[in-house]
């Protein structure tokens, strides 16, 4: 019988050098001290030893054009490519220096996403899409230079309106932990991005945050309280920058009623970024 | 507002060096065939950015797309 042997969810972008040129030295120091943060969680999940590990995130426009915008999407297939993109700049140069080629957990994504479909959850799938730095700046800072277990990359889709519910993202994290128990293998799970930034996807509002509302999300996951987190609407998200937690919603189906433990929280102009950790039974 | 044609054109543009290139040298000759508004047409025309977004592009497009937000 399988477990989720280790939870965790962190903020995405995460490259000194970009918040050094986006926030100056503040920006800089918050983000070196934040991966650090996130580098002892992965040393904390290479220790389980784990057979896997699931990475729940969004796509910023790059995987999926606007010929189709999956809701939520397993990557199936053997491996998966990092993406690749010419004069990349923004959030897209911390790709470049990263291994350009990852193992997947092929058994695992095909029983997530084959029992998704049998009990009602109508998921996409892909055998080419490529990720990008919201799975493997996340992945390559908790693991440094150990290897990395087979991935299972599962996609939610955060920006393009209309978005799956956070209450449908819980109910697919639910999915998720019933596939693993029945499973024989031992999973790792990280949901990744946020918390609040880009408020309504505005250029204008770049710069802004919601630290008020960061700081009630945190609140309801230290204290397991997962029902007001159900009831937040994908409007309340967008209008707070907080788009990026639905991807957090999955997670916490999955490790439902566990209790957080923030490993990190520090504000910042551009975005508020966080390390939180799960105690799982 | 055609949601749909003006973030087609930013992600052909991120994705597309050949494209990118031609937008760059002649922006209204590039754009001729793309299904845009004038209104749209004008603001990639200025590399206004900021016009872009309010008009429907999504903001991850808009300040990733090689050079488009330097200008």
């Amino acid at each position: 019988m399988g477990r989720i042997v280790f939870a965790g969810a962190m903020s995405h972008v995460l490259d000194p050098d970009y918040y050094q040129r986006a926030c100056g030295d503040e920006g800089r120091r918050t983000v070196v001290a934040c991966m650090a943060e996130i580098a002892r969680m992965g040393e904390r999940f290479s220790a389980t030893r784990a057979d896997a590990l699931i990475v729940v995130a969004d796509d910023h426009l790059n995987a999926f054009s606007f010929n189709a915008v999956p809701a939520l999407c397993v990557r199936i297939g053997r491996t998966v490519p990092r993406m690749r993109q010419d004069h990349a700049e923004a959030f897209d140069a911390v790709l470049d220096h990263m291994p350009e080629q990852y193992p997947l957990h092929e058994d695992l994504a095909n029983q997530i996403l084959e029992q998704g479909l049998a009990s009602g959850f109508d998921l996409a799938m892909s055998w080419e899409a490529p990720v990008d730095h919201a799975f493997l700046s996340p992945v390559n800072t908790m693991h440094g230079t150990r290897p990395i277990p087979p991935l299972v990359p599962i996609w939610v889709n955060c920006f393009v309106a209309p978005q799956p519910t956070p209450k449908r993202c819980f109910d697919f994290g639910r999915h998720i932990a019933r596939v693993v128990a029945a499973s024989p293998w031992n999973v790792g799970l990280i949901a990744t991005g946020g918390l609040s930034h880009f408020p309504e996807l505005s250029l204008p509002r770049v710069g802004e945050t919601d630290t008020v509302f960061d700081r009630k999300l945190i609140h309801w996951m230290e204290r397991g309280e997962h029902e007001p987190l159900q009831e937040l609407t994908v409007g309340e998200l967008h209008k707070t920058g907080e788009h990026e937690f639905l991807n957090w919603m999955v997670l916490i189906g999955a490790i439902t009623p566990a209790r957080a433990q923030v490993r990190y929280f520090g504000e910042l102009r551009r975005i508020n970024m966080a390390a939180v950790e799960w105690s799982l039974p | 507002m055609s949601r749909y044609a003006i973030n087609s054109v930013l992600y052909r543009l991120k994705k597309d060096p050949e494209f990118r290139a031609r937008f760059e040298s002649d922006p209204r000759t590039a754009l001729a065939d793309a299904d845009l508004t004038e209104a749209e047409r004008a603001a990639f025309a200025a590399h206004d950015v900021r016009r872009i977004n309010e008009l429907g592009g999504y903001l991850h497009l808009v300040m990733s797309v090689p050079g488009l937000a330097a200008h």
